[in-house]
């Protein structure tokens, strides 16, 4: 398979372009809408917040553009990607090329955004006074990490969503309900340690203070627990393969 | 398991291939449709292809034929790896490049140089190689400066000499071609054929669904008649293209 997808290079990067550039295509800022929107977000967020809660959190806009710029590259890669072998359906009826190109494209483009907006993320740690630490240097292994999570998840649900469309539905409901069980808004030290086991059950919230503790509170991050998130989502990459060649052979004939 | 039946002589080992496709009235797409209509949705299977045994040796072209709905395209469609046998198996040995519809995959909003770079890549080309073989393909589809305007402004005929210029220059050595000539004009034809005629020439294979049973006497020295799934008659195309006319002439 990956010979293959080496001898489709040309298609998978032509296809990333697409995605990249495509989705804005007619609109005035163009690319540019992908960092603005987490940027707005971070600014409702950032004046809400500290309304309606009693927080004590200092840099509290630096603090959670940290948490969401990589959840937007999480959820974005997630809701394009379930749908994306149905919205190519004609293309898939008349030419063979290696589908598994379609989800990988997906979650690429939008890693590359993501990493773009580092910059971001930079510009916040300058500005607020916090700085930088060696611990950036960390980054790639969480960057990693989370990019063969997604993929894996993607896999699985961009397969079965061609056979049961409720999937795409029920995963954006399903994200946004996530979204609030993630720390992204908040610090798990406001739980008592019950309520953050319960909560680091869910992969993305080791990951999402994994950011956090590299580009903000500048330490290690928790070593036992990304190793495990990153064996987890070893496993459902593997799964997502064999769930996406196990599938895609009834694809042409379905969407 | 593949090596065992690995033969270099061979380009398509088709073997023992059954295909049905699912009838299904009121196709459940969501899942309440599913949980509500989980037993109640008719189903009926429709044999397009029953038991089909082909071997085709590298170099040879080949000429499918047959009545409408005998089974040619599905097929074809086997063969690219577009959809999957439901029983048997085919073996393709060689880089393979199909030209099943008429521009698939091009996108309207793109020039037609840039939709030659799209489409090359879609064949699994490079973009080195594709910029080794623009200028052939532009050449070929005598689009002149049109090249440069948006596909979707295309009239069907340059569509087709497009979308056959980048498929013939794509290098594969095995070509599957469904019925598609038919839309340019006599002049056009021609050169697809002489075209054909040498890639036949230069040892690759050639699968061919054609109607057009004269051009396809010249070009192919196999003939295949498929009739409701099933070979009917197979061998020298001249053979094959006689006894067709005899029963569906």
């Amino acid at each position: 398979m990956i010979r293959e997808l080496y001898n489709y290079r040309q298609l998978l990067k032509s296809n990333v372009r697409k995605e990249i550039r495509g989705k804005y295509k007619g609109s005035f800022l163009g690319v540019l809408w992908s960092f603005v929107n987490p940027l707005l977000m971070t600014l409702v967020y950032a004046i809400v917040f500290p309304f309606i809660l009693r927080n004590s959190q200092e840099h509290y806009t630096t603090f959670i553009v940290i948490a969401i710029l990589p959840w937007t590259w999480f959820t974005t890669s997630i809701s394009q990607g379930t749908n994306c072998i149905l919205m190519q359906g004609q293309i898939l009826k008349k030419v063979y090329f290696p589908r598994i190109i379609l989800p990988l494209s997906i979650v690429l483009s939008t890693l590359i955004n993501f990493l773009i907006s580092c910059l971001i993320i930079l510009l916040f740690l300058l500005f607020s006074g916090i700085g930088f630490s060696w611990y950036i240097l960390l980054l790639p292994v969480v960057v990693i990490t989370q990019f063969i999570l997604t993929l894996g998840i993607v896999l699985i649900t961009s397969s079965i969503d061609v056979y049961i469309r409720d999937l795409e539905y029920i995963i954006n409901f399903f994200i946004s309900m996530l979204f609030y069980a993630t720390p992204v808004l908040y610090s798990m030290d406001m739980f008592p340690k019950k309520v953050q086991m319960i909560l680091h059950l869910n992969p993305m919230a080791t990951i999402i203070e994994s950011y956090r503790n590299i580009f903000f509170y500048q330490r290690m991050p928790n070593i036992l627990g990304l190793a495990i998130v990153f064996i987890i989502s070893l496993l459902l990459l593997i799964l997502g393969i064999f769930t996406f060649t196990k599938l895609e052979k009834g694809f042409a004939e379905e969407v | 398991m593949k090596k065992k039946i690995k033969d270099d002589s061979n380009a398509i080992i088709v073997k023992n291939v059954s295909k049905r496709f699912k009838l299904v009235y009121d196709k459940p797409f969501t899942l309440k449709e599913r949980l509500v209509f989980w037993n109640k949705t008719k189903t009926s299977y429709h044999e397009v292809l029953k038991n089909i045994n082909i071997n085709i040796k590298k170099g040879e072209t080949v000429a499918l034929i047959g009545v409408n709905g005998s089974g040619k395209s599905t097929l074809l469609k086997l063969m690219t790896k577009i959809i999957y046998p439901t029983e048997g198996t085919i073996i393709t040995n060689g880089k393979l490049t199909s030209l099943l519809e008429l521009g698939a995959g091009f996108h309207p909003d793109f020039t037609g140089r840039e939709n030659i770079y799209f489409n090359a890549s879609i064949f699994g080309l490079t973009a080195a190689e594709i910029d080794n073989r623009v200028q052939e393909i532009i050449d070929f589809s005598e689009l002149g400066e049109f090249i440069e305007s948006p596909v979707r402004t295309y009239s069907s005929g340059m569509y087709m000499r497009l979308a056959f210029a980048v498929a013939i220059n794509v290098d594969a050595e095995i070509l599957l071609i469904d019925e598609i000539l038919a839309v340019g004009d006599k002049h056009f034809q021609d050169k697809c054929y002489k075209k054909l005629e040498e890639l036949k020439n230069s040892d690759k294979t050639i699968v061919i669904v054609s109607h057009n049973l004269e051009s396809i006497q010249n070009l192919c020295n196999r003939g295949i008649w498929i009739h409701e799934g099933k070979v009917k008659l197979d061998g020298k195309t001249k053979d094959v293209v006689n006894e067709y006319l005899k029963v569906c002439g």
